[in-house]
């Protein structure tokens, strides 16, 4: 993966920390000066049926990060997601709901290397 | 200020195949003009990661132009409009951003090569820009048609586009939320 620029690290991110509310914790710039991915769980304010159905699309998508052994946590909470997970059989990740900026970014440092990076056979 | 609908690799590069990534996760450009702007943010899906993988090659839009493809289009567009429709009735203004130059997420500039397909192998530079819409795009126009709902106005992102620039890219960003 010579030149690649991915990070192989994706943050399932609340959408208060996508789109903090005054005073809040921006964790997208934290994410960001970090070089982590962002999927944007949704927001709060939106139906239950319309939210399952969101929750079922990103669990999708979680789970080809997942069968290639990228990192996932959770920035945040959203009550469905661990449903929407348990469909396609995604471990729930570990996660964080940062109360600063440099809790969140305390949490992404001790993160280990991705799966997908680390030499064939060393363990997780 | 108003809501801005992001293709999905805005906020995540990794969802790009290898090779396509500008850089490890949030592509900043983008994030910087809108915070800078108060628009809040919010992620589409990416129709190919689910569908053709981490592992796709690069592809043009006749690649992805199949019915099986459309219909995994328009069951992701359904929940992009669903939120548009929300967002829309609260009053917000809305912009759409995509990628130009992607055969699914361009909104003015799409790939295209009819004949491309097989061994994947092509020329450097062979030609594939063509203007037009990327095909989950066009699903999304169709689903909003549908409901009766108004296509946002759309600003779309040239970094993968040959001679791009930042700071033109920035200011066409601009230039789209200030209308």
């Amino acid at each position: 993966m010579e030149g690649d620029a991915r990070s192989f690290r994706i943050a399932l991110t609340a959408d208060a920390y996508v789109n903090p509310p005054p005073g809040g914790v921006d964790g997208l710039a934290v994410l960001d000066e970090a070089g982590w991915g962002v999927m944007q769980l949704p927001a709060a304010d939106y139906p239950a049926g319309m939210t399952r159905r969101i929750l079922a699309d990103i669990a999708e998508q979680v789970l080809e990060f997942h069968r290639h052994g990228y990192d996932i946590v959770l920035v945040g909470e959203h009550g469905g997601l661990a449903g929407a997970l348990a469909e396609v059989a995604v471990p729930y990740p570990a996660g964080i709901s940062p109360a600063t900026a440099e809790e969140l970014r305390q949490f992404l440092r001790a993160r280990p290397a991705p799966q997908v990076l680390r030499p064939p056979g060393q363990p997780g | 200020m108003g809501v801005a609908f992001v293709a999905h690799c805005l906020l995540n590069q990794n969802a790009k195949t290898d090779g396509g990534a500008r850089c490890p996760g949030v592509y900043s450009p983008a994030v910087e003009v809108l915070r800078a702007a108060g628009w809040r943010i919010e992620q589409m899906p990416c129709p190919e990661l689910a569908f053709t993988g981490l592992n796709r090659f690069w592809a043009v839009r006749e690649q992805y132009d199949t019915p099986a493809h459309r219909r995994h289009c328009q069951r992701l567009a359904a929940g992009v409009a669903d939120a548009i429709s929300i967002r829309a009735a609260q009053g917000e203004d809305i912009v759409l951003i995509g990628i130009e130059g992607s055969p699914s997420m361009g909104v003015c500039i799409t790939s295209s090569d009819p004949l491309r397909g097989g061994r994947p192998q092509w020329p450097d530079g062979a030609p594939e820009l063509t203007s037009g819409e990327g095909i989950f795009i066009e699903e999304l126009r169709l689903e909003l048609q549908r409901r009766g709902i108004g296509f946002p106005r759309v600003a779309g992102m040239t970094h993968p586009l040959p001679g791009h620039d930042e700071d033109a890219e920035q200011a066409g960003l601009r230039s789209v939320l200030d209308q």
